[in-house]
């Protein structure tokens, strides 16, 4: 744990839920964080301003100001990751906070390795360690430099359009891309809600030139009713 | 003569009609006419005055009085017979052109023409009346008759009672309207739910709701509030009241009401209305009884469905609860028996029993959002593959050793509909298949376009399903009775069902009964292409039990830009080409 980016950071966890509280600083502790505690939305924006989190896990149900309150009063003075969490049927409340600025999202019950592989992506993206010119997946290497996409060895044939959308999911590895931000970087700010059928096109495209099998794909996996998800696998 | 019977009289006969004719002139024309015909007969007798005697012109003047009393009645018939024994007296009585009575004896003809009158009008009028009556009686009858035949075929008592307001408006010439209780007890007209307010309607009010709780008649020709301009009924059947009908009169004076009693009624009108107001009470008693019979039903059904979701839903909370209690009690208060493997396997409990869990918790919550109508559909275009792939990394955990197979054509259009509760369905029908199938046999998953509809099917290689039960394990709570060994709310079918429902498609489920492996699966299980899904295994007849359910679901399809990728301007043309960095 020692070697990995972000090790040791100071997480401030707002929940009002005294057992979530307790778990995630028992579990978060163990993986070598240093865990603080928010109870309320207020004491969640003061905290944050105070003590300067590196990472912030907010839960969206908050009894006072709502969890995108806090995240916009957060995100109007600070770039740090946050990631929500949310009851699993609330799409509209993950892609609202998506969009306000959150960087993940880990639904409830969540397991504890989900959150912490979640905690340590959105740390690494922190970290800036873009400099990496090849992101590497299993038998698949892109490399950035070259724009040049390698399955076990082979060259794989891309259209423009879909080098474009591979580049943007794997240079966030690990973190959700939504169909919004995934159409805008793609198409640009011409996009229009009807255009998320190509996406999806796309996305079968891509799938079938680079996963094993395509309907239960490994690599770009589909986080349902709110976008994809780029998986690396060490 | 009454306005009514005047109404009421279009029937046939030339003597009938004459009668009425003479009746609808008004009362001076009659006389009018009366002295015009007694002049014009005066006028022709005179010119053959020498012809005749005497008596052949009395004789001759009694025409007009005895047609006047057949025809117009009493009072214009002794005005002939009046206006005949001046004209006799005046111009043929000597002294000619003097009322001189010379010859008392022709006072002894005015006395013949009188009584002749009287006796003819009261005969004539008698007759008249009679036949008015029956005709009455006839029609009365014949209302009666549809009225209560249709109590029978009418679906709903408001509208029964609607007609049978109408129909009693137009027979007896008087608006009726029908009272009844709603559901609140509030008595309502069934006609005109919104009766302007005002003094006049509050006291209406007031009063249907003496009738309704006295069960006495009331307004006009009874004995409580005579001065109302209307007549309020009770409509009683077997000693309960169900309504009350008003009678508005369209006359609203009394005068007019010539019949007898002074009531504004005659007494057939009064049999009418108290016939129909126990046909109408019996009809409403008999709409009340289908009802309470239907809700005593439903209530008892309600009751059943009740602690059938109370049994299972209890039962599934409490299982997993106590491996959970068990398990981590167990951990804490004797740690140190326990070897490393028997504590992850008592964590792995723990996780288990959680997990089964959150699967009920979010069921019931989806039937519960299901059954408020809170759920909205966010449609979307949907690629089949995805949702296919989604839901079987859903099922990923518990699927075993079962072996997969899935077939999806290249090609297939897109699906419009909402994403998530699409993959949840499929998820739902996936992890059933998985439940009631032995580890180690196959699942397939197909798909496929047919004529404007995307069919989705899923099969499993367990006991199948009894043929009784294929519709109804897609009730809620319904667990099949071959099937109770495996635990279950009965619940994950039914959302799938309501969740296809809001998608506009159709869900259905029926046994494999041949041991055939399913059909569109090509013979080499294990070569499928890679576009065309994956092979883990071979899928055939696993032994003679497995019958095997087949899921099947079907989706409409609406007309999209579909996989046409190249058509549309700004994207590419997709296969064969490279990226420009490949040169």
């Amino acid at each position: 744990m020692t070697n990995e980016p972000g090790a040791g950071a100071r997480i401030l966890v707002v929940d009002d839920e005294p057992q979530i509280r307790k778990l995630l600083k028992v579990t978060l502790s163990a993986h070598g964080y240093a865990v603080q505690e928010a109870e309320t939305g207020e004491e969640g924006v003061l905290q944050a301003s105070l003590n300067h989190p590196e990472l912030i896990v907010l839960d969206l149900g908050l009894p006072d100001l709502t969890g995108m309150e806090v995240l916009g009063r957060i995100r109007e003075w600070s770039g740090v990751p946050v990631i929500v969490l949310t009851a699993k049927d609330r799409e509209e409340d993950k892609i609202a906070a998506l969009d306000a600025g959150a960087d993940d999202y880990v639904t409830k019950p969540f397991g504890m390795g989900e959150l912490v592989a979640r905690i340590r992506v959105a740390l690494r993206h922190t970290a800036k360690v873009e400099g990496e010119p090849v992101i590497r997946s299993g038998g698949l290497s892109i490399d950035l430099a070259q724009r040049v996409v390698e399955l076990n060895g082979e060259r794989v044939k891309l259209t423009p359009t879909e080098y474009e959308m591979l580049k943007m999911l794997a240079s966030h590895a690990g973190k959700v891309v939504t169909q919004r931000q995934l159409l805008r970087q793609v198409w640009g700010d011409r996009h229009d809600e009807g255009d998320s059928h190509y996406l999806r096109i796309y996305i079968g495209h891509l799938r079938k030139k680079l996963e094993e099998d395509p309907s239960q794909p490994r690599l770009i996996v589909t986080e349902p009713g709110v976008g994809y998800r780029f998986l690396t696998q060490d | 003569m009454d306005e009514w019977e005047r109404e009421e009289s279009n029937r046939a006969g030339m003597l009938e009609k004459l009668a009425d004719a003479a009746e609808k002139l008004p009362r001076w024309s009659v006389y009018t006419l009366i002295t015009l015909l007694t002049a014009l007969l005066t006028i022709v007798l005179r010119s053959y005055a020498e012809e005749l005697e005497i008596v052949n012109v009395a004789l001759i003047y009694l025409f007009p009085v005895l047609l006047s009393a057949v025809y117009a009645g009493l009072a214009p018939a002794i005005y002939s017979a009046g206006a005949s024994v001046l004209a006799l007296d005046f111009f043929f009585v000597p002294p000619a052109l003097s009322f001189t009575v010379a010859d008392l004896r022709y006072l002894i003809s005015f006395a013949v023409y009188l009584s002749a009158a009287g006796l003819t009008a009261s005969l004539s009028g008698r007759l008249r009346q009679q036949l008015i009556r029956s005709r009455q009686r006839e029609e009365h009858t014949a209302l009666l008759y549809a009225f209560s035949r249709q109590i029978g075929s009418v679906a709903d008592a408001a509208s029964l009672l609607d007609g049978l307001s109408r129909r009693l408006a137009q027979t007896i010439g008087a608006e009726a309207a029908m009272y009844i209780p709603d559901d609140a007890g509030e008595l309502r007209s069934v006609r005109e739910p919104a009766r302007p307010d005002g003094p006049r309607a509050r006291e209406e009010s007031v009063v249907v709701r003496l009738v309704y709780e006295h069960g006495e008649e009331a307004g006009r020709g009874t004995q409580t509030l005579r001065e109302l301009p209307e007549r309020y009924m009770p409509l009683r059947a077997e000693g309960r009241i169900y309504g009350v009908l008003a009678v508005k009169f369209r006359d609203s004076g009394t005068a007019a009401g010539g019949s007898a009693e002074g009531t504004g009624l005659s007494r057939e009108r009064e049999r009418l209305l108290e016939a129909l107001c126990g046909l109408a009470a019996a009809a409403i008693a008999r709409f009340r009884l289908a009802e309470e019979a239907k809700l005593a039903h439903l209530t008892a059904e309600s009751e059943k469905l009740r602690t059938a979701i109370l049994d299972s839903v209890s039962h599934e909370l409490r299982t997993p609860l106590a491996t959970i209690v068990g398990s981590a009690t167990g951990l804490i208060e004797s740690d140190g028996l326990f070897t490393p493997q028997d504590r992850m396997e008592l964590l792995e409990t723990i996780r288990g029993g959680a997990m089964r869990m959150n699967r009920l918790v979010q069921n019931l919550l989806g039937m519960v959002r299901l059954e408020s109508g809170m759920l909205r559909l966010r449609r979307d275009w949907c690629d089949v593959q995805d949702l296919v792939g989604v839901a079987l990394a859903q099922t990923k955990d518990f699927r075993g050793g079962r072996k997969l197979r899935i077939s999806i054509p290249d090609d297939i259009p897109m699906v419009r509909g909402d994403e998530v509760l699409l993959e949840q369905m499929l998820g739902n029908v996936i992890g059933n298949a998985i439940k009631y199938s032995p580890d180690g046999s196959g699942i397939v998953v197909e798909a496929s376009a047919r004529g404007g509809r995307l069919v989705l099917s899923v099969s499993d290689e367990g006991p199948g399903i009894p043929a009784a039960d294929e519709q109804r394990i897609f009730e809620k709570f319904y667990r099949s009775d071959s099937t109770r060994h495996v635990s279950g709310t009965g619940l994950g079918l039914a959302i799938c069902k309501g969740i296809v429902d809001l998608h506009g498609g159709t869900i259905s489920a029926s046994s494999r009964r041949s041991s055939a492996p399913p059909e569109q699966i090509g013979a080499d299980g294990e070569g499928g292409g890679p576009q065309c899904g994956s092979a883990e295994g071979p899928i055939g007849p696993r032994g003679t039990g497995g019958a095997g359910t087949v899921v099947t679901i079907v989706l409409p399809l609406e007309d999209s830009p579909s996989n046409r990728a190249e058509i549309v301007p700004g994207v590419e043309a997709n296969p064969g080409e490279s990226t420009e960095k490949e040169e």
